[in-house]
């Protein structure tokens, strides 16, 4: 922060300091290599990304056209992409709230003293450390209707990923279970952070464990509680490799399912359309913007700083 | 307040970073994942096909002892593959020698992308490209230059499961059988409820199922001009119906063959029957149970018109026009080309060679299977009344996009094969669009 400081003060053509040179040079010397990464891997992608989005793009980058808005206009009568987008609503719809239920609970439990416990952490963070293809392809043989462990099991006959009906469920719960152990150990993090005399405090006013969670933990765990769901949302609604991984293209839940990088995959890589796949995904840029917005502002009513 | 702004810092980085990563992640991944290796001054060859792997290994392993050069063989799925070549062509880091595939080759050779090699040829002693089998040779060639040197041909055989024929007392697939014997037969293999199967059809691959079917009806898939869809042809749509009526009464249901491929099904004794190509040979040689109970006739024909039909494609080995040592990719592609080495290929049993006089060596690579059915279907009929008929793989400037489309838009059909008609006549519309619109 004092870097920016005297960032500030520099045009008001004070003599700096050498303490002050310093502070900048080195304060420049730390932030460059993240810098030059966001703008060559983030904002450079993002505004050719926006620039393609009105073009016609030729084959291996070369030759672009620029035509304007024909690529959006055509998008709005997609009648798939419409569909794609309610599909991505509806998948986040379940995974974030889901997964951060489930996790705060968990992470709850974990944060007490119990035999195992690191043991369980181990457990429940493992699925983050799995390549996420791994996962998908172990799913998809557990949701296979023939030979699935899940139908065997249990002895039923449902088609966990070709029913239309059910498919979008399906691939959700994989992605509740998938992403659990990151909210976990966020909010474990968030929980260590709460003193422990509040607890203290509430047990002496006779306070029962569940009132203690909902007036003491939830308020003072709101700021972790806000990051994760950001970063889920955002998550949630890029959603592509594990629909690409489990449903096959002749699955015929496939448009139920497919979401709007799933589309964007598919008209971009193996359609070869450049120009329209970054048109889909300029939306998509828009609605998580969206999304956020009103985040950011519905979090004054209930994030708690210190 | 620090907090805050700390928070939101994070937030709003994380919102920047996450979408960039949905706007480009597939291209900026493809471009530097794999670019680590080239440096080491190992020579990058790049293929799809895992089966084929130790086989093509060996044979690069003994060009490394004759040249002194390292080769590193690269196995890609075939999706992330050209996912992959793709970026690279766009990014100027492509594999130095890779294989080349009729669906691609067009658009590859006229953006430039694939080293040309009619000069290497005209001086190589090795080469002479009357040897390969013309088919072939003829997708990769482009306004009368060569860009790749033919690997290997393939043909569709039809692979059966003795021990389910036993067990039901019915005699085995022969070349003289028609579709309908198929479609008879596997009608009294199949067993619904004790879930299995007379024959298998993968829809998702329209070389080694459906297309043989319409060729040998009478139809077409592309005209011969490469212009126009056959989809709504009569004809074509003839054997779509039959197509269907093969799904609706003899396959297994279109979401058991979405979630498990149908080679899994047939090497699992769930499909009694399976249309394949010969590339798959290696696979079903190392899979046991396949090696044990199963076999090959030759692909049925159809009782009217006679005609027995295989599409047949061919893989070429091709070289990136970007390479840093042009002269070392086609010293590879020439020992890969040379007559010894494909009499190597097919020994070793990695795939029929493209090169003429090669057939026996493959023939002979296994005696688990009667392999002669996948060679004599490029040969004259031994039945009579009965045209062989080697139809060149369908392609047009960037025919990814119409096969594509059309798996994507005649599931609705897979699933429910009265809408085969209405879907097929829809698709063709849309084929031709696609066609009309396709860059030249």
């Amino acid at each position: 922060m004092t870097n920016s400081k005297s960032e500030a003060k520099a045009p008001a053509k004070q003599k700096m300091t050498t303490w002050e040179k310093n502070q900048l040079f080195w304060g420049w010397l730390f932030i460059i290599p993240t810098m030059l990464g966001l703008i060559i891997l983030n904002l450079y992608p993002i505004v050719d990304t926006i620039y393609q989005s009105m073009c016609k793009t030729g084959d291996f980058g070369k030759g672009n056209i620029f035509v304007g808005f024909e690529n959006f206009s055509r998008m709005f009568g997609d009648s798939e992409v419409w569909q794609a987008l309610l599909n991505t609503i509806k998948y986040a719809i379940i995974e974030v709230p889901f997964s951060i239920c489930f996790a705060l609970v968990l992470a709850v439990l974990l944060n007490r003293k119990m035999v195992g416990r690191s043991a369980y952490r181990a457990i429940f963070f493992l699925p983050m450390i799995v390549a996420p293809a791994a996962v998908a392809m172990v799913w998809r043989w557990l949701y296979n209707s023939q030979f699935g462990l899940l139908n065997n099991l249990f002895g039923l006959k449902v088609e966990w990923i070709s029913n239309p009906k059910i498919a979008w469920i399906s691939i959700a719960i994989i992605g509740v279970w998938s992403i659990l152990g990151y909210n976990i150990v966020l909010f474990i993090s968030g929980l260590q952070e709460i003193p422990h005399d509040y607890y203290e405090a509430a047990d002496i006013d006779g306070a029962s464990g569940v009132q203690a969670f909902f007036n003491i933990t939830i308020p003072l765990l709101s700021p972790t509680i806000f990051f994760v769901l950001i970063t889920r949302v955002i998550g949630a609604l890029q959603v592509f490799d594990l629909i690409y991984m489990v449903m096959d293209q002749s699955n015929k839940a496939l448009p139920k399912v497919e979401s709007l990088v799933y589309l964007f995959y598919r008209e971009s890589f193996d359609f070869g359309d450049k120009g329209y796949g970054s048109t889909i995904v300029v939306l998509l840029l828009i609605v998580i913007l969206i999304v956020t917005v009103f985040q950011m502002i519905g979090q004054k009513k209930w994030v708690h700083y210190e | 307040m620090k907090k805050r702004l700390i928070s939101a810092l994070l937030v709003s980085a994380m919102c920047l970073s996450l979408t960039a990563c949905g706007g480009s992640g597939g291209s900026s991944d493809g471009g530097s994942s794999d670019g680590g290796g080239s440096s080491s001054g190992a020579f990058r060859v790049a293929i799809w096909d895992n089966n084929q792997q130790p086989g093509i290994q060996e044979i690069c392993d003994l060009f490394t002892e004759e040249t002194g050069i390292d080769v590193q063989v690269e196995v890609k799925e075939w999706d992330s593959y050209w996912t992959l070549l793709e970026a690279g062509a766009s990014g100027g880091d492509m594999p130095d020698v890779f294989w080349m595939h009729a669906n691609n080759s067009q658009i590859y050779m006229n953006n430039d992308m694939l080293l040309k090699l009619d000069d290497y040829i005209d001086k190589s002693d090795k080469i002479d490209m009357d040897k390969y089998l013309p088919q072939v040779t003829a997708l990769y060639t482009y306004d009368g230059s060569y860009y790749a040197i033919p690997k290997d041909y393939d043909t569709i055989a039809l692979w059966y499961n003795k021990t389910m024929f036993d067990e039901a007392g019915l005699e085995y697939p022969n070349e003289n059988w028609t579709w309908d014997d198929l479609y008879d037969t596997a009608l009294k293999l199949t067993d619904k409820d004790a879930k299995k199967y007379g024959y298998a059809l993968n829809v998702t691959n329209d070389q080694d199922s459906y297309w043989n079917i319409i060729y040998s009806k009478g139809g077409y898939v592309l005209s011969d001009d490469h212009k126009s869809s056959g989809y709504d042809d009569p004809k074509t749509l003839e054997a779509m119906d039959f197509v269907g009526k093969l799904l609706s009464d003899v396959c297994p249901p279109a979401s058991v063959m979405a979630e498990t491929q149908t080679d899994v099904l047939f090497q699992s004794g769930t499909a009694a029957m399976i249309t394949q190509g010969s590339w798959m040979v290696p696979a079903f040689k190392q899979n046991e149970y396949t090696a044990e109970n199963c076999d090959v006739a030759m692909i049925p024909y159809d009782k009217e018109t006679g005609i027995r039909a295989s599409i047949c494609n061919g893989l070429g080995w091709a070289a990136a026009a970007s390479t840093k040592r042009p002269d070392d990719c086609w010293k590879l592609i020439e020992w890969l080309g040379s007559e010894e080495m494909q009499i190597k290929q097919a020994e070793l049993g990695v795939t029929m060679s493209a090169y003429e006089g090669t057939s026996d060596a493959w023939a002979s690579n296994t005696d688990l299977f009667n392999l002669a059915a996948h060679l004599d279907m490029a040969e004259e009929s031994a039945v009579e009344g009965v045209e062989n008929k080697v139809v060149e793989y369908p392609f047009t400037y960037n025919a990814v996009k119409w096969t594509s489309q059309c798996q994507k838009d005649l599931v609705a059909a897979w699933d429910d094969p009265s809408l085969m008609e209405e879907k097929c006549k829809e698709f063709a519309g849309t084929m031709n669009d696609i066609i009309a619109s396709e860059s030249k």
